[in-house]
């Protein structure tokens, strides 16, 4: 009895002990192919897609089902919907293990992309060529590239134009009897401003922030070469000119934030926003009732044949360089990306209009908008298209606008200039800068 | 051969966890060591060597003097707030004529399991200083100017320590509430036979014999604190803490320098350094607490 129940407990442990080898040694080795029929198997492609933008995630697996029929092999497309946060973190760390768990394409926005070109080499496909031969420099905005351009590699394609435009409550400014389509300079709409601003109500307010404003005036927080020019003349000058807004013409203020500011919108405290386009979606979800009240046009220029526009936010997909099916991934990017189908489709399902000029023209782009008061809004950023400035990336975005975020409150309670504080940042990054050169 | 088997058996059927440990756990902690003695900055850089430059460097952070102190600021308000409000609580919820008892228990402890992404959001709602519930309904009617809870540097670490006082009270008083039901009442009872009233029962008889509840709650006060992250990033809606860093934890800085500015030795550094400051400041508070006493 005994003997029988030694000789269990030794076969259960030779056992467990095989089948724990046996699991981290299945564990340890690479995926190897079924073994060899003879016959030429049909070519099999597993593609994963990441994104943490749920509209990009449904566009994707749409495209994914045509790609599919139009395949000749047998494609299977996944597209993994992850949190903003965790997935920027998530491909950080499979591109910095070299590309173990990564994706093949990997959506990435702008204010977070800037981190994977710190230290030079992003782990990410450079398209530059591919763009090149395929003609799509001239089909793109070509601006908008400049946000996954790095030392003259381009590491992603832009979903979106983003070009900024002006959101305003047309029927506040009609009843002050002002005239927003004769408004051309942003002195002229200083000058509409006052006509409806109250001690409550204002005609703007500080949400749009001060690169939107920049941009639009050739300038941003760095240059073309990667330098700091937060601490531009430009630079200060506008911030200036935006605290003006509110200390000397009383039509703007700090705004709350959040669902704060959605209240202050649905009390009509604030009549107008100069917002990207997908700012437009973000009235219709989260001020309903102002269905028809709302209207946009073209940002008021600072001088005479200035840009008309900005831009604001993006995201790129971008083809991991550890991926094994490179050349797909970028065949698929082509054809969701780089089509006029894609393209429209995008903007059917996630309202972001194409930076791709050949879709612009569709008809299913400019479909009356019922809550902008009927106006074409694909018509408007197809207007502004040609002026959208570039926003040119930099692996120190990210900590430079860390630091003044900490300041803009300072800034706006006027405990500190502009000046002293964009001099301040632009000296800390260039000493970092300089430290990592 | 068999004996030797046998003695090893009991090593192999609890290796799992120490394999686990030692994979997930201790590697890791010992790589972050050995990192954090290198430069590596950005994905697929290569590691220089720099010995303890990273930890001077630390010391000269302007940014990690300020998360040191919020965080030391927030673990001070869990310790000397929070932890006496569960007391009382507890003390309040185990008085005998006490009705619905479990009703309050339940409501009390209620905001423990609820996620601290959702509490923070709430509480953002909560705090805002045009149209939040604080400033409207308790400020307001006082006759009290509103606050910019969230806008003023000066105000974020007091609301995120009201945030921990309503999120934590609970769950600690139930710790406390179990101290106290293991008190023995023929003690309590000789106490009052000798003529000892209300606050002389607790102070000599109820604390000391809760000391053992009272280090379980008090070292884990301290470690929560300095590990909070989601509340404050929440809350100021920021990694760095809102204007001027007013709610920049230790963690918060750790994350921005690993994930945001890809500073991998830095991040490590940082922290290695937190590690050490919590087992420093927990020794010491046991050391306080008489932890190591025989008695």
């Amino acid at each position: 009895m005994n003997r029988t129940h030694c000789l269990s407990r030794r076969r259960f442990l030779q056992s467990a002990g095989l089948a724990l080898s046996a699991g981290a040694l299945a564990a340890c080795a690479t995926a190897v192919p079924a073994a060899d029929s003879g016959a030429p198997a049909a070519a099999a492609v597993d593609m994963e897609i990441w994104t943490f933008v749920n509209t990009h995630a449904r566009w994707f697996r749409s495209m994914g089902e045509d790609y599919q029929a139009e395949f000749a092999g047998d494609f299977n497309l996944t597209v993994s919907e992850i949190a903003y946060t965790d997935m920027h973190d998530k491909v950080q760390i499979a591109l910095q293990t070299g590309g173990v768990g990564a994706p093949d394409i990997a959506d990435l926005e702008q204010g977070r992309f800037g981190g994977f070109l710190r230290g030079g080499d992003p782990g990410l496909v450079d398209i530059q060529d591919r763009l090149t031969e395929g003609g799509y420099l001239e089909d793109l905005v070509v601006n908008r590239e400049a946000l996954y351009s790095y030392k003259g590699k381009i590491y992603g394609v832009e979903h979106a134009l983003t070009p900024v435009v002006l959101y305003y409550r047309a029927d506040a400014f009609e009843a002050a009897g002002v005239d927003m389509e004769a408004v051309e300079t942003w002195d002229d709409f200083i000058a509409a401003g006052v006509e409806v601003s109250t001690a409550d109500v204002k005609a703007i307010s500080f949400s749009s922030p001060l690169e939107l404003y920049a941009r639009q005036r050739g300038q941003d927080y760095f240059n073309e070469a990667g330098e700091v020019t937060l601490d531009s003349e430009l630079c200060i000058e506008t911030m200036n000119w935006l605290l003006a807004l509110r200390d000397a013409h009383g039509i703007a203020d700090q705004p709350p934030a959040g669902d704060a500011w959605w209240a202050a919108i649905n009390e009509g405290k604030y009549l107008s926003h100069a917002g990207a386009d997908w700012y437009a979606g973000f009235f219709k979800d989260n001020a309903p009732d102002l269905a028809g009240q709302w209207k946009a046009r073209p940002l008021p220029v600072w001088e005479p044949n200035g840009l008309t526009t900005s831009c604001y936010g993006g995201t790129g997909a971008c083809i991991v360089r550890t991926s094994e099916v490179v050349e797909e991934a970028w065949d698929f990017v082509e054809y969701t990306m780089l089509s006029v189908e894609g393209n429209v489709r995008r903007f059917e399902l996630t309202s972001l209009f194409p930076p791709y000029i050949p879709a612009m023209d569709d008809p299913r782009l400019h479909a009356a908008d019922e809550y902008f008061s009927g106006q074409d809004l694909g018509g408007i950023f197809a207007q502004v298209a040609a002026d959208v400035p570039a926003q040119y990336q930099s692996p120190y975005r990210s900590e430079l606008n860390t630091k003044l975020g900490a300041k803009w409150q300072a800034i706006y309670d006027l405990e500190e200039t502009p000046a002293d504080v964009f001099t301040s940042i632009a000296n800390e990054i260039r000493d970092i800068m300089a430290a990592e050169a | 051969m068999g004996s030797w088997q046998r003695r090893l058996a009991p090593y192999f059927f609890i290796s799992p966890f120490f394999i686990g440990y030692a994979v997930f756990f201790l590697f890791p902690v010992l790589w972050a060591g050995r990192l954090s003695l290198f430069q590596m900055t950005g994905i697929g850089s290569a590691p220089v060597f720099i010995g303890a430059q990273n930890y001077l460097d630390l010391l000269r952070d302007e940014l990690f003097r300020k998360a040191l102190f919020n965080t030391t600021y927030y673990a001070l308000g869990s310790i000397l707030l929070i932890a006496p409000a569960a007391l009382g609580l507890a003390l309040l919820l185990t008085r005998r004529r006490l009705r619905a008892r479990e009703f309050f228990r339940l409501f009390y402890f209620a905001p423990n399991i609820t996620s601290g992404v959702v509490v923070a959001i709430i509480f953002g709602l909560v705090f805002e200083h045009e149209y939040g519930l604080i400033n409207n309904l308790i400020l307001a009617p006082l006759g009290f100017a509103k606050i910019r809870w969230l806008l003023d540097a000066e105000f974020i670490l007091p609301a995120v320590i009201v945030l921990g006082l309503w999120r934590w009270t609970g769950i600690n008083a139930l710790y406390f509430m179990a101290g106290l039901q293991n008190v023995p009442g023929d003690v309590k009872e000789a106490a009052v036979i000798d003529g000892a009233g209300r606050w002389q029962s607790f102070r000599y008889i109820i604390l000391p014999l809760l000391r053992p509840v009272i280090i379980f709650v008090m070292t884990f006060a301290v470690i929560g604190s300095y590990n909070l992250f989601a509340e404050p990033a929440l809350l100021t809606g920021d990694v760095a803490g809102g204007p001027d860093n007013g709610g920049l934890f230790m963690t918060m800085l750790l994350y921005m320098n690993g994930f945001r500015f890809m500073k991998f030795g830095y991040a490590a550094a940082l922290g290695i350094s937190l590690a050490l400051i919590i087992l420093v400041l927990t020794l010491v508070q046991l050391r306080i607490l008489g932890m190591f006493r025989e008695d």
